[in-house]
């Protein structure tokens, strides 16, 4: 079932967008494909072919089967107050780069996070205290569609935020700073 | 480090390199040359000629560790930290200066090479001194973590008396950067920082050998907009932030990815913050906007966000003087106000630090009360199109792409301190694509060279009409893809919409005959942050004549600009002032309604370039402060002209509905009818004949230009410090 929505996920989102509207689009995400955009005949599979009479019915029961990809919506089972799941709205994104550092080993994955609320120092330990159950969960995924999965399925706004971070690849050249009719040349050091 | 002297020479006299620049552009674009098959780690890579080892490297996803290697600087080659095995070599390669070649084998993880690193690592360790639990840097240095993960596992260092260890002498360049000098490893990344991003040649090293130092060699401030990124530059912690210093460890705050708006780029920012204080604000990469740098203002000027706070409503007694009130009696104060008011006596005034929630809000509820006098304290013209051609107030060509400009022509705006980053962008230009730049205004110093074609606005109705026998009009006909930015503060004059139109007219001229189609010549650049979403949702620019009328009631939406003053005011006239600072607005307000600055609210704000992001909020208000398109809300239910929106999605509803660019995040859209606004513009080109003037001429005029900034103690002492160097004689 999961899989089935993931792949009808896949096939009616184009290319991910780099911005979406503050409000989420959810419902429009899940059209199924029309068949009149294909262009030549099913291929047959060699499998299919080649497998036993058994195989092949229990098979061809399994496809008969229709998954119908409806909204998975745990937010009424889930037991999070509802005061959770409506006004929260989750930010989608890769963490940046530490400006500070030149590593990159943290920032190849995706992450969710939950809009900050009211933090205070607490006056026994001068730590930071929160009523937020959620400021502390940032749950990391490999690429945003699952960030966006996870949040349909939970009932959270969500939106993705990516500013564009890859550069146009440049060769570099340590040349250029001796280079004498370039102003990349520098004199001293 | 000085610019040779042959290039200065070559830099716009001679023509003839005009064509084989252009030349070279589109070969570039058709000749793709062949890709090199190079081996990381037995890994084949397909890579352009002339790559070094370590983007190659970086390409298959090895990271090979680094020191005076930054991808945005030149190559150094000089801490060595990069060494790896090459097969065939007889010596481990420097990978950042080492080109590749065919069938080259690399291997980043053999013996050799982790001998190399660990050797490396010791010598850069043997006079490093062992602060590290009272180094800021602690945390997030890359001597730290690259020492952990490549250096050796034991040590060799036996000068138990620590009578050997290399000392040097703190520098002091200034309020911002706090020098522990015997922490540096010589990566030699600030200065070329300085050298060639920033265009202030002031650092470089003296002494060779052990006795080597990084410096200004006689003491000497860091004289740059873009100071504080050689903080971040730094590999150790030689190089600090002195506002920050000692405050917190990395792993105590809590991070928010944000936006700035002190400046009209809107910089992508994360703001550091611990037990709801903002404690630092670092960049965050964004290569259509900021790169990875950020100028001082914004980085600096966060300690504002603690002084001169606005924390509480409050009402002026009957002698004249601000004195506290509840929310519920401050609200019902002002909306006495506006209830009394006729609503063509009503003028609502938005300020530079506005969002465009709060702009919405606020012309929304003017509307509904029958008023129509909304406006910004920044002036534009409205002959012509005025604002209804977003082309004819943005910065068309967006500034990612300033930097394949083969020309540009600044009219009457000091880029470098109006807009910093944009600056450094055309300084990226002017170094490695060798653009040229001219520059029509009073002198001043842009960091890189330029024509100065003079000063007065005749020059720009020369260049436009075609008229100008100067060389420049020559060059800008030539240039494949040439950029004219002009000042907003040009428009303030009564000469502006005839500047504006000869302006156009010259762009519209020069991009009719562009080969490249999708190139824009016309540029405006903004002054403030929240100009352009204020004249996108409808708001008229300048207040002058709105003023003149003898308004009953005054709104200003954190106006700070000083262009209202109570001398412009009749007696009787009430003054609601709706901000986070206590400044210019505030003190000549009747009634005050607290709000919340950039890094408390989730606001839209839309850049130079036509550009919606949004802060997120990092801290609360202090106070009794909220969020301003809420405090909007509140009034206008009290006033009985209920706003229909209750939650931020609906507010951001209504938006899009005004403009659906406004709430398109992190995109912008590219403009046009440029030969609509021209034509309309063609009757406003009457003679001009005034001299040009940039408000912000001198170092000393960046630091304090908004409320924020005038209430940060860092930025007075930076004004001081650059007051105080130019008394020095170096």
């Amino acid at each position: 079932m999961l899989k089935a929505i993931s792949t009808a996920t896949r096939l009616s989102m184009p290319t991910l967008s780099r911005s979406l509207p503050a409000f989420s689009t959810s419902s429009s995400r899940f059209a199924s494909q029309d068949p009149t955009t294909r262009k030549e005949a099913p291929k047959i599979d060699t499998e299919t072919v080649i497998a036993l009479p058994a195989e092949a019915k229990e098979k061809q029961v399994y496809e008969s089967q229709i998954c119908v990809p409806t909204k998975v919506d745990l937010s009424p089972i889930s037991g999070v107050p509802e005061e959770h799941v409506r006004c929260r709205r989750v930010r989608i994104y890769q963490p940046p780069k530490n400006a500070m550092q030149s590593g990159t080993n943290n920032i190849h994955h995706w992450e969710m996070e939950f809009d900050t609320r009211q933090r205070w120092e607490n006056p026994l330990m001068g730590w930071t205290s929160t009523g937020d159950p959620l400021s502390n969960m940032k749950l990391q995924f490999t690429n945003p569609d699952e960030a966006i999965e996870h949040c349909e399925k939970n009932g959270w706004v969500w939106y993705l935020d990516c500013p564009k971070t890859e550069k146009e690849f440049k060769t570099k050249s340590y040349g250029l700073n001796f280079s004498w009719n370039r102003r990349t040349r520098v004199s001293t050091k | 480090m000085l610019r040779q002297p042959l290039t200065r020479a070559l830099a716009l006299s001679s023509s003839s390199r005009i064509a084989p620049l252009g030349v070279r552009r589109y070969a570039e674009a058709l000749a793709q040359p062949e890709k090199v098959e190079v081996f990381i780690d037995d890994k084949p890579v397909y890579v352009p000629p002339g790559t070094t080892v370590l983007q190659a490297a970086a390409m298959v996803g090895v990271e090979i560790p680094r020191f005076c290697y930054h991808e945005r600087l030149a190559v150094a080659g000089n801490c060595r930290m990069c060494l790896v095995e090459v097969e065939k070599s007889p010596k481990p390669v420097a990978a950042c200066a080492m080109p590749v070649m065919k069938g080259m084998r690399v291997k980043t993880t053999s013996d050799l090479t982790k001998k190399a690193r660990e050797g490396v690592m010791e010598f850069l360790l043997v006079n490093h001194p062992l602060d590290c639990p009272i180094c800021d840097q602690g945390g997030e240095c890359d001597l730290q973590d690259q020492s952990m993960a490549f250096g050796s596992d034991k040590s060799r260092f036996t000068d138990i008396h620590f009578s050997g260890k290399r000392a040097v002498e703190d520098k002091d360049v200034g309020p911002l950067i706090k020098t522990i000098m015997t922490r540096c490893i010589h990566c030699t990344r600030c200065i070329r920082f300085a050298s060639e991003v920033a265009g202030v040649d002031d650092f470089g090293t003296t002494g060779r050998g052990t006795d080597m130092q990084v410096g200004t060699y006689v003491e000497k401030m860091f004289l740059s907009e873009l100071s504080g990124n050689i903080i971040d530059l730094c590999p150790v912690g030689a190089l600090t932030s002195k506002p920050y210093s000692f405050a917190a460890r990395p792993w105590e705050t809590r991070r928010i990815d944000s936006v700035d708006v002190l400046d009209p780029l809107g910089s992508n920012i994360v703001v550091a913050t611990r037990t709801n204080e903002v404690l630092r604000i670092l960049p965050r990469t964004n290569e259509e906007i900021n790169e990875e740098w950020l100028s001082d203002k914004s980085r600096f000027a966060c300690d504002g966000l603690k002084r001169q706070r606005l924390v509480t409503p409050m009402v002026a007694d009957s002698r004249g003087n601000l004195t506290p009130v509840e929310w519920e009696d401050a609200i019902v104060a002002a909306a006495h106000a506006i209830r009394d008011c006729p609503p063509n006596k009503l003028v609502a005034i938005a300020g530079e630090l506005a969002d465009a929630e709060s702009l919405v809000a606020l012309k929304d509820l003017v509307n509904r009360l029958g008023g129509e006098n909304v406006c910004t304290e920044q002036y534009f013209p409205m002959g012509g199109s005025g604002t209804d051609l977003r082309s004819s107030y943005l910065l068309n060509t967006k500034i990612a792409n300033v930097e394949d400009a083969d020309f540009v022509l600044l009219i009457g705006t000091n880029v470098r301190f109006e807009a910093p980053l944009l600056n450094a962008r055309i300084r990226k230009a002017f170094i490695h694509k060798e653009t040229d730049v001219a520059y029509i205004g009073p002198k001043v110093d842009l960091t890189y060279e330029y024509t100065h074609v003079g000063d007065s606005a005749s020059i720009v109705k020369e260049l436009a009409t075609g008229s100008s026998n100067h060389e420049v009009l020559k060059r800008l006909q030539s240039a494949k893809r040439p950029v004219v930015i002009l000042g907003a503060d040009q428009l303030k004059t009564s000469e502006g919409s005839a500047l504006l139109a000869f302006t156009q007219e010259l762009a519209l001229r020069l991009q009719d005959k562009l080969e490249d189609k999708e190139w824009k010549v016309l540029n405006v650049l903004q002054r403030t942050a929240s100009q352009v979403a204020a004249l996108d949702v409808g708001y008229k620019p300048g207040v002058g004549a709105i003023l003149q009328d003898g308004p009953k009631v005054v709104y200003l939406l954190g106006a700070d600009a000083g262009v209202v003053t109570r001398e412009s005011l009749p007696k009787d006239c009430v003054v609601i002032y709706q901000g986070h600072h206590g400044d210019v607005g505030a003190s000549i307000a009747d009634v005050v309604l607290p709000g919340a600055a950039y890094t408390e609210k989730r606001g839209t704000y839309v850049n130079a370039e036509g550009r919606a992001q949004q802060t997120l909020p990092a801290v609360t208000p202090p106070g009794k402060a909220r969020e301003d398109w809420k405090i909007l809300r509140a009034l206008s239910e009290v006033l009985g002209a209920r706003l229909p929106y209750d939650t931020l999605d609906e507010v951001r509803h209504r938006m899009a509905e005004i403009s659906p660019s406004l709430v398109a995040y992190g995109d912008v859209q590219n403009n046009n009818y440029f030969a609509q606004a021209r034509v309309l513009a063609q009757s406003l080109q009457k003679p001009v004949s005034g001299k040009l003037d940039v408000q912000l001429k001198q170092l000393e005029d960046f630091f304090m230009t908004d409320a924020i900034s005038r209430a940060s103690p860092t930025m007075a002492k930076c004004v001081q410090a650059v007051l105080k160097q130019k008394q020095s004689p170096y």
